[in-house]
């Protein structure tokens, strides 16, 4: 049985990239995976320390994480392919190079 | 059968359901209005022009104010019943009804009854089956309230994303505008971020109490110094080290190979954590981030309303929570963390003022501002008396009418004569129309925060209360970083003061009926609350138990 600060370790180093993805990259989908991977460090978390505490509501919680990241994404991925229709891209950047021909 | 059915929902509503019940009121209109609009949708598609009433499309706003008028209505009884018998808590503990929970319960309806009322004339809304868009509104509202009601990290984080969600289908809804609206997509990485950041945050204080409920969460980080004492102490050798040792295998084993160290540090991590999710939110950065092919000049590409109901409304929610969990969780290490919180007050108060300087849009400028205006609130954390508290809740109230009164002068400008989207269509709008020049004159100096209006008191408060607990550098800083706030705020005065007519001029300004009683509660409460404050400031302090 693994002590809970290896998973504690674990949930850092995926909080690290997720928040690394969401400041760094420019594509809304990379962007959007990113926010996804902090939130699963959080489950992460909930996890280790339901197991450390012997509690169902972190597991409750995490599950509801879950519930609540795939309605999030949902949402999300309808916004950004009615964002990509109009730019042709799921880059701002490129969005900015297209925008002579469109009537922003 | 029917009776015990009957007896177990009379038991219910006696318990558990009178703490949901302004809830589940919106949440019964808010259907109904849904159902309401496919059926006059249904009918009027029949017969074309036979319709008539459904075609207005009066029947919707109507459905929806009347469930804010119902939920403040139960609201006010619970107010009545809390007074007498105490704070009633349900669910387990999760949520509660205490007068903080009213006050802010009842300054959400408010906003949302005068955003609908906004709503009723507005072109694009009317222009798509508008059923939808007041129910989302009475969805939001209801998981607003929902959220300054929790008092379970479980609850507030679904409550939380509640908001998020009817907030993204606000601002993104394509019915709504005829534009992509950019602006959705940033509101949407913005909040999902900061709501990322705060379950990372919720995820630790559970790690740190192995509890979710906020009070015991509170206690359990209260006495984080004694388990690290006693970690500390396991570590010697002697007598005294096994005993702690013993002590500590029985009742956490894991603890025996934590450094104490790390019961200090977490805490610190997830305040941080938190407040930034939770500024990330409120601050509306949404509008923030510009994109490389937007100027200053573009508007949002959202109805006014709804930017209206995003700054105004949802920043307000956003705050009380982070009240809520900052008094609460983090209380008792205040002297530690007020410098984080007023370090962020004050970067916001600047950014906000000086982001606001280049922009000539005028619901852009108004949107900067409210950045720096909601860092105002913050300052009041920093002071943290008795004074502070009620400064903080009187500030929220009166600026949720004065900016429902700037965005409703916005509304009413650009709908019946020119549109009045820069800083330059407001050009000789005293020519026009005197009253609407005045009107917008006050709004502006109320959030400006000149004497005879409510802004004044509310900036004076807040102000006194850091001068009594001795921030007194604070205050200075304060004044500095807000000259470009007043600077902007002005701006819009004069512009709307002076210069002549231009020469593509249309009718004079006229008001719809839903505008003028918009108009008329909002320059009321920006006038009395800054001549006669006292009712105000009651009200203020009741949110409080003061």
């Amino acid at each position: 049985m693994l002590p809970v600060t290896h998973y504690l370790f674990l949930s850092f180093a995926l909080f690290f990239i997720g928040l690394t993805g969401v400041l760094s990259r420019r594509n809304l989908i990379v962007k959007l995976f990113s926010m996804e991977i902090i939130l699963n460090a959080a489950s992460v978390n909930f996890m280790a320390f339901a197991r450390l505490y012997g509690d169902a509501s972190g597991q409750v919680f995490s599950i509801l994480v879950v519930a609540m990241l795939a309605l999030e994404l949902l949402v999300a991925l309808v916004i950004i392919a009615a964002v990509c229709s109009r730019w042709k891209s799921a880059t701002p950047d490129d969005a900015k190079d297209l925008s002579s021909q469109l009537d922003y | 059968m029917l009776n015990h059915i009957l007896s177990a929902f009379r038991t219910y509503m006696h318990g558990d359901g009178a703490v949901l019940l302004p809830e589940m009121q919106l949440f019964l209109f808010a259907i109904g209005t849904l159902a309401m609009d496919s059926w006059a949708a249904n009918t009027s598609s029949e017969k074309p022009g036979t319709n008539l009433v459904f075609q207005q499309n009066y029947w919707n706003p109507a459905i929806a104010l009347a469930g804010t008028a119902f939920s403040a209505l139960t609201l006010w009884m619970l107010r009545a019943r809390i007074m007498q018998s105490g704070d009633l808590a349900g669910f387990h503990l999760t949520l509660v009804v205490d007068s903080y929970f009213v006050f802010f319960s009842a300054l959400f309806l408010a906003a949302t009854a005068l955003v609908i009322l906004l709503s009723v004339n507005c072109s694009t809304i009317s222009a798509v089956r508008q059923g939808r868009y007041f129910a989302l509104l009475l969805f939001a509202c209801m998981s607003m309230m929902l959220m300054v009601a929790a008092v379970d990290l479980v609850v507030i984080f679904l409550a939380m994303e509640a908001v998020a969600i009817s907030a993204y289908f606000l601002a993104a809804s394509p019915s709504l505008s005829n534009r992509t609206p950019s602006a959705a997509v940033k509101f949407l990485f913005s909040s999902a971020l900061g709501s990322a950041l705060v379950v990372y945050g919720f995820s630790l204080l559970y790690g740190l109490s192995g509890d979710t409920n906020i009070s015991q969460v509170a206690r359990a980080l209260g006495g984080r110094h004694n388990v690290a004492k006693v970690i500390a102490l396991s570590r010697q050798s002697g007598p005294q080290g096994l005993q702690m040792l013993q002590l500590l295998q029985s009742r956490l084993p894991e603890a025996v190979r934590w450094h104490a160290f790390t019961l200090e540090a977490l805490p610190i991590a997830a305040f941080m954590l938190v407040s930034v999710g939770m500024i990330l939110k409120f601050a509306v950065p949404p509008f923030q981030a510009e994109f490389n092919h937007e100027n200053a000049e573009t508007d949002f590409g959202i109805p006014s309303a709804v930017i209206l109901y995003l700054s105004g409304a949802f920043g307000i929610a956003a705050v009380a929570l982070l009240l809520r969990l900052l008094f609460t969780i983090f209380a008792d290490s205040q002297n530690i963390w007020w410098y984080i919180i007023a370090g962020m007050a004050i970067a916001g108060i600047s950014y906000g003022g000086l982001a606001s300087l280049r922009q000539t849009n005028l619901e852009r400028i108004i949107v900067y501002l409210s950045i720096a205006q909601m860092s105002y609130v913050l300052l009041g954390v920093v002071a943290a008396n008795e004074g502070a508290a009620t400064a903080m809740t009187y500030y929220l109230l009166t600026y949720l009418f004065t900016v429902t009164g700037v965005f409703g002068m916005l509304i009413t400008v650009r709908d019946r004569s020119t549109s009045a989207r820069t800083l330059n269509d407001l050009r000789g709008l005293r020519q026009r129309s005197p009253i609407t020049a005045l009107l917008l004159i006050v709004f502006v100096l109320s959030l400006a925060g000149a004497p005879p209006t409510a802004g004044f008191f509310g900036r004076y408060f807040i102000f006194h209360s850091l001068l009594e607990t001795g921030h007194r550098y604070i205050g200075w800083f304060v004044t500095v970083s807000s000259l470009p706030l007043a600077y902007s705020y002005l701006r819009i005065a004069v512009y709307a003061w002076r210069g002549t007519k231009s020469e593509t001029e249309s009718a004079a300004v006229a008001f719809g009926v839903s505008e003028a009683i918009v108009l008329g509660i909002c320059v009321f409460v920006s006038l009395a609350a800054g001549l006669y404050s006292e009712p105000f400031t009651r009200m203020a302090r009741y949110a409080f138990g003061q």
